[in-house]
């Protein structure tokens, strides 16, 4: 029992004293977050920046460009004659160029049958954002004429986000963050920390005495508790700080899945350590596994956005679990419960990873 | 009356084609100082760390005050305490907090404070061991291998790598251990270190044991007590001397030669009188005792550095 409280305290001052290692493993997560929530957090979805040149130019047209300029998608750029918006979209500074011809008012009033042509100009080197645009000038414009000819529709459609939540990629990013903060130091910095300590024989000295491994094993993981907990607490604060980012969900269900993820990931830790022959192949190994799991694992993108046919792969790896449950848990308050698949699976991925760890642990 | 603590019957270890311990067997006196001497790769390390239970010989036994070093390797491990030679520690922690952190493994403790003071450390208590020097590294090094108070104290080239004047304090610490009751099994490659410290020497080479006896006894045994060393660039001949009662051997390196004598005044006039006689040229003549380094060349046929 002394020798477990002697060694976690031991492990925590080699953690404090260590202060290159502390600060960079800290400074990396809060580094992602706040780059990733200053530059894509701030500005959800796309804003299309179109020009309009105004042919036409009556009363009605002008009434018609404020109407498009409500909608939040477009950042409207008027009197602009045609050459400067033409070279503007050619060099990328505008998305696209509606064209209202003269003869736009007179339309409206005519009540001919045959449509009047407006061109929408695009540049095909930005294909995605000209495609979104051309279909929301295409549903503008129909509206008008739909409009004009006193159309009654059959049926409405009201969009309703069931979570009824607003939710900024920075609320989605923070469990990311954390769940790759805690592979990160888990999984390599075990796999690193123990591969070298038994590379320069300080287990196999260790293995001399009556110490036994059981001991040495729980004053690791308690000290690894330890500082990913206080680790998880300061992003976490930090982002509510920078971002207001709420957690919505229990604080019992964040620290239980945090828990998990910490044993889960530095058992996998332990397990790399005895595969890898020495130190230097220990990184290697270990970046072999949580590179994959860090662009797969739902860290930085939704794994609903992954092709179909791996989504269901994904969804088994313990990251994929971890950010899914850190997540709901912050992002929507979901509870434990509702979350049994993640929390079993979790629970899995540990059990089996540990016996692992313990059959191939080795002083040397 | 002696009891013997430590005794290893033919053990053996093989590592591939290797025979890293081919064959030995030695029994080790409790309260003794007992050395184990022979060249780098002769076997020392790999000897120390299977009777420690470190590593399992492949075949034979090794009692350790009447236990089983594989069997009751628990109970052993509480009365030895070991050093070896390729450890390193933590090297962020200080030195207190090794010595409590390693006290805390055992269920007996010697005190903290005379530990650090026997071991001439009390000025570099709360310094990190990065910061230490290599002979206040080997005597952080002891003082763990001493913590619980064993019987036993193993200690692999301890010395190796230290100046002249660390080596010295640290053969002062070893002769205090003995002068405390405790049993030593030190490896060096150094001959001296053996003679000043060991009261009794095993020889290894190659994995096997080719001698064991005190310094003394290694060296009389041979009727080595004195050598004549001498280079010649001519071809000299010494079958006239080899011939003589006295000369028991002659050794022959790039010319410099090492005559073994019991009388040293007449082999060294015979020498002088088959030069001069033959007009053959002698330098560097010079007579000395023989120490262990002559009884090691005399049995393997090289110096102890080759």
């Amino acid at each position: 029992m002394k020798s477990y409280l002697l060694l976690t305290k031991a492990q925590l001052k080699i953690f404090a004293r260590n202060r290159q290692v502390l600060f960079w493993t800290f400074f990396f997560p809060v580094f992602i977050m706040l780059m990733f929530g200053a530059f894509v957090g701030k500005d959800q979805g796309i804003k299309l920046s179109t020009a309009i040149v105004d042919k036409d130019n009556t009363k009605l047209t002008k009434s018609t460009i404020k109407n498009i300029k409500e909608s939040s998608l477009f950042n409207i750029k008027e009197n602009l004659d045609k050459d400067t918006a033409y070279e503007r979209l050619e060099n990328g500074n505008v998305d696209l160029i509606i064209e209202i011809p003269k003869g736009f008012t007179q339309k409206l009033n005519d009540q001919v049958r045959s449509p009047l042509e407006i061109t929408v100009y695009y540049n095909e080197k930005n294909y995605s954002n000209a495609q979104v645009g051309i279909t929301l000038v295409n549903n503008i414009f129909d509206n008008i004429s739909k409009d004009a000819q006193n159309y009654n529709p059959l049926f409405k459609i009201t969009p309703k986000g069931i979570e009824a939540i607003k939710i900024e990629y920075i609320d989605f990013l923070v469990p990311g963050i954390v769940a790759m903060m805690i592979m990160n130091m888990n999984m390599n910095g075990v796999a690193g920390q123990i591969a070298s300590w038994r590379e320069r024989g300080i287990l196999r000295r260790m293995q001399g005495t009556t110490l036994k491994a059981s001991n040495f094993i729980s004053a690791q993981i308690t000290a690894r508790l330890f500082l990913n907990g206080t680790q998880t607490f300061f992003v976490i604060l930090l982002a509510w700080l920078v971002f207001d980012i709420q957690i919505r969900g229990s604080l019992v269900g964040l620290v239980l899945f945090t828990v998990l993820g910490i044993l889960t990931f530095m058992s996998l830790g332990f397990i790399i350590a005895g595969i890898a022959k020495t130190p230097e192949s220990a990184g290697p190994i270990a970046g072999f596994l949580s590179f994959p799991m860090l662009f797969l694992g739902g860290v930085f993108f939704p794994i609903s956005n992954m092709p179909e046919l791996l989504q269901p792969i994904v969804k088994t790896l313990p990251i994929a679990q971890l950010t899914t449950s850190l997540r709901e848990i912050m992002t929507l308050g979901t509870s434990i419960s509702e979350l049994s698949f993640e929390l079993f699976s979790l629970i899995g991925w540990m059990v089996v990873s540990f016996v692992i760890a313990s059959f191939t642990f080795k002083w040397e | 009356m002696k009891t013997e603590i430590i005794k290893l019957n033919n053990v053996i270890k093989t590592y591939g084609d290797v025979k890293a311990v081919n064959g030995i067997s030695f029994s080790v006196n409790m309260g003794e100082i007992f050395g184990l001497l022979g060249p780098n790769g002769a076997g020392k390390t790999t000897t120390i760390e299977m009777i420690v239970g470190l590593r399992k010989p492949d075949d034979g036994s090794i009692i350790i005050n009447g236990l089983d070093n594989i069997k009751d390797i628990k109970k052993i491990k509480e009365i030895i305490g070991i050093q070896l030679q390729s450890t390193s520690l933590f090297d962020l922690l200080t030195v207190r907090e090794l010595i409590e952190l390693y006290g805390s493994f055992y269920s007996t403790n010697v005190d903290y404070d005379t530990l650090i003071n026997d071991m001439l450390l009390k000025e570099k208590q709360h310094a990190r061991v990065k910061g230490l020097s290599g002979g206040q590294k080997q005597r952080l090094a002891i003082a763990l291998a001493i913590v619980h108070d064993p019987q036993i104290v193993f200690l692999d080239e301890p010395t190796t790598g230290l100046d002249p004047q660390a080596r010295r304090t640290l053969w002062d610490i070893i002769i205090k251990l003995k002068n405390n009751g405790k049993t030593v099994i030190l490896s060096t490659h150094y001959m001296e270190e053996a003679e000043v410290l060991c009261d009794r020497i095993a020889i290894v080479d190659s994995g096997k044991l080719i001698a064991l006896d005190t310094p003394n006894n290694l060296i009389h045994d041979l009727h080595r007590e004195n050598a004549i060393e001498f280079y010649c660039e001519d071809d000299f001949d010494i079958s006239s001397i080899k011939a003589a009662e006295e000369v028991s051997n002659i050794n022959e390196h790039n010319n410099y030669f090492t005559v073994y004598s019991s009388n040293i005044t007449k082999t060294l006039f015979t020498i002088i009188q088959i030069a001069n006689l033959n007009n053959w040229i002698l330098r560097d003549v010079k007579t000395r005792t023989a120490t262990l380094e002559d009884v090691f060349i005399s049995m393997t046929g090289r110096r102890l550095g080759e």
